[in-house]
């Protein structure tokens, strides 16, 4: 019966996941005058005070600087930002997961939906940024959305895990905040990783977010395509990922419910 | 056709795992399991459930608090999934409907029409297209953009109950306490509305408190206590019993 999936009921899944990301849209912008717009503002805010503090120290070294940390801010926010949110999914929506015949799925699955549409508020902001710094159009742009699309993946596959791990232990949203600021540390959003070496290095260049952020800075800003490897590594990451998260959710979805019953 | 089973329950099972003291931290999960102390109380939900529903029929789930019926209808609708026993039953063709799934405080009842509609399984085209009725239905005209938190508990209850039975169902129907709400006027024009329902053809599980709600819809009524069957059988017999159990126990 699983195997059976018709494009009907594909497009009814969309559309719960189109309402329930847009519930979730209207909650967290209700008694806000400028609504959805924060979700531009907030990053354009962000990338200038952090702009502000780092250009003396980086921008010699870094091309374009308030344009390298502005994608790197962005893609983080879209990785972190599903991903933190896709963890509460099914705690969050505990009553209607036992009253209602959808997918368990679709919860976290939403969550990550609605990231990616605030994704695309601060992309058209990054747009705006990149006309003013006069950056050429250029082919290589054509790439942004499998990059976009990547790390979606990603953030899916780990959402989904985290999602479990919370419906099980409450403690792993405040092990994943330290994780999750480590991480931004090790993912040269505000520094370039040509200032390090060693194992600290290969580390950073291992981690499947810096892969993301770098090969969207490459394609973005300096019309440059990502080698054989960056490709490998980002489809790879994309794809394990996403796998391993669907593994798991499924592996314990059913145990989740009894627990969370 | 008529005397095809729709639903076949066989040696049914449903046990839940009861912490003795509950516990959702990972600390306190290893410093227990190190003690050896994760224990568990096993709960049973549902023992031993034999039951095969015909296509047509309009089957009463009656029974007291925590006895198993909720469980009952949320296993047969694919919500939840048995300990042991064998189910057979078509879970696509199981529609369930519970009032105001999903409903959100803080948005409008208009929003909260598409909230509620996709999560039951209607498609945007359905909704747009039956919008009307169901306002009209709820008789929450002028009322749409206003958020639930404003409404009474009557005013959401009817509109989920219009959304829930906007469908036409043709196939399985189960309900879960849905005939129960609004003042007497709402009460006979919603028990009107599942009377059509079930004269479409659909066959019908409704689990209800009143068993006078009972005893005017089903074709036929099972009484749950505590877990195990207790009675199956004409739905004033099934009922009479129920009712003098309950009187004895109060």
């Amino acid at each position: 019966m699983k195997m059976k999936i018709n494009t009907e009921q594909i497009k009814q899944y969309l559309f719960v996941i189109r309402q329930l990301s847009s519930r979730e849209i209207k909650r967290k912008y209700t008694r806000t005058y400028l609504g959805i717009l924060w979700s531009v503002l907030n990053p354009l805010l962000t990338m200038i005070v952090m702009a502000v503090v780092f250009t003396q120290i980086f921008q010699r070294s870094i091309e374009y600087y308030p344009l390298y940390l502005m994608a790197g801010q962005i893609l983080w926010q879209l990785f972190s930002g599903a991903t933190n949110s896709a963890m509460t999914s099914l705690v969050d929506n505990k009553t209607l997961l036992t009253q209602v015949k959808q997918p368990k799925i679709i919860f976290p699955m939403s969550r990550v939906f609605t990231a990616a549409i605030n994704f695309g508020y601060t992309f058209i902001a990054f747009l705006v940024l990149l006309v003013i710094f006069r950056i050429p159009p250029s082919l290589t742009m054509l790439l942004a959305p499998v990059v976009f699309l990547c790390t979606l993946m990603f953030s899916m596959g780990i959402g989904y895990i985290l999602s479990c791990l919370y419906g099980l232990f409450g403690d792993i949203r405040y092990l994943y905040s330290v994780l999750l600021m480590m991480w931004m540390y090790l993912s040269a959003i505000f520094y370039s990783v040509d200032y390090l070496s060693g194992p600290i290095r290969v580390f950073i260049e291992n981690n499947p977010v810096y892969n993301f952020i770098h090969c969207f800075r490459k394609v973005m800003i300096y019309g440059q395509w990502p080698d054989g490897a960056e490709w490998l590594r980002m489809i790879g990451w994309a794809a394990g990922g996403y796998l391993v998260g669907l593994l798991v959710f499924r592996k314990t979805e059913h145990k989740l419910m009894m627990h969370l019953w | 056709m008529e005397d095809t089973n729709i639903i076949e329950l066989k040696d049914l099972c449903m046990d839940f795992k009861l912490a003795v003291e509950p516990c959702d931290s990972l600390k306190e999960r290893v410093v227990r399991g190190l003690q050896g102390r994760n224990e568990y109380r096993i709960l049973h939900a549902l023992q031993d459930i034999t039951l095969n529903v015909k296509s047509g029929e309009v089957l009463g789930i009656v029974g007291s608090n925590g006895s198993g019926k909720s469980t009952l209808i949320k296993i047969i609708a694919g919500v939840l999934k048995q300990t042991k026993g064998e189910l057979k039953v078509d879970k696509r063709k199981v529609q369930l409907l519970t009032l105001g799934t999903g409903f959100d405080r803080e948005l409008t009842a208009k929003e909260n029409v598409y909230l509620n509609g996709s999560l039951i399984g209607y498609s945007k085209a359905f909704l747009d297209q039956h919008y009307e009725k169901i306002v009209e239905f709820a008789e929450l005209e002028g009322f749409m953009n206003e958020k639930i938190k404003k409404f009474s508990s009557g005013m959401s209850a009817r509109l989920g109950f219009a959304i829930a039975t906007a469908g036409d169902f043709k196939d399985i129907l189960v309900l879960d306490e849905v005939l129960s709400v609004g003042d007497m006027a709402f009460r006979r024009k919603s028990g009107r509305r599942i009377h059509e329902l079930i004269h479409g053809g659909a066959t019908v599980l409704m689990v209800s408190h009143s068993t006078e709600t009972i005893i005017s819809h089903c074709s036929r009524a099972v009484w749950l206590e505590k877990g195990i069957l207790k009675m199956d059988g004409a739905p004033e017999a099934v009922c009479q019993s129920y009712r003098s159990y309950m009187n004895a126990k109060a």
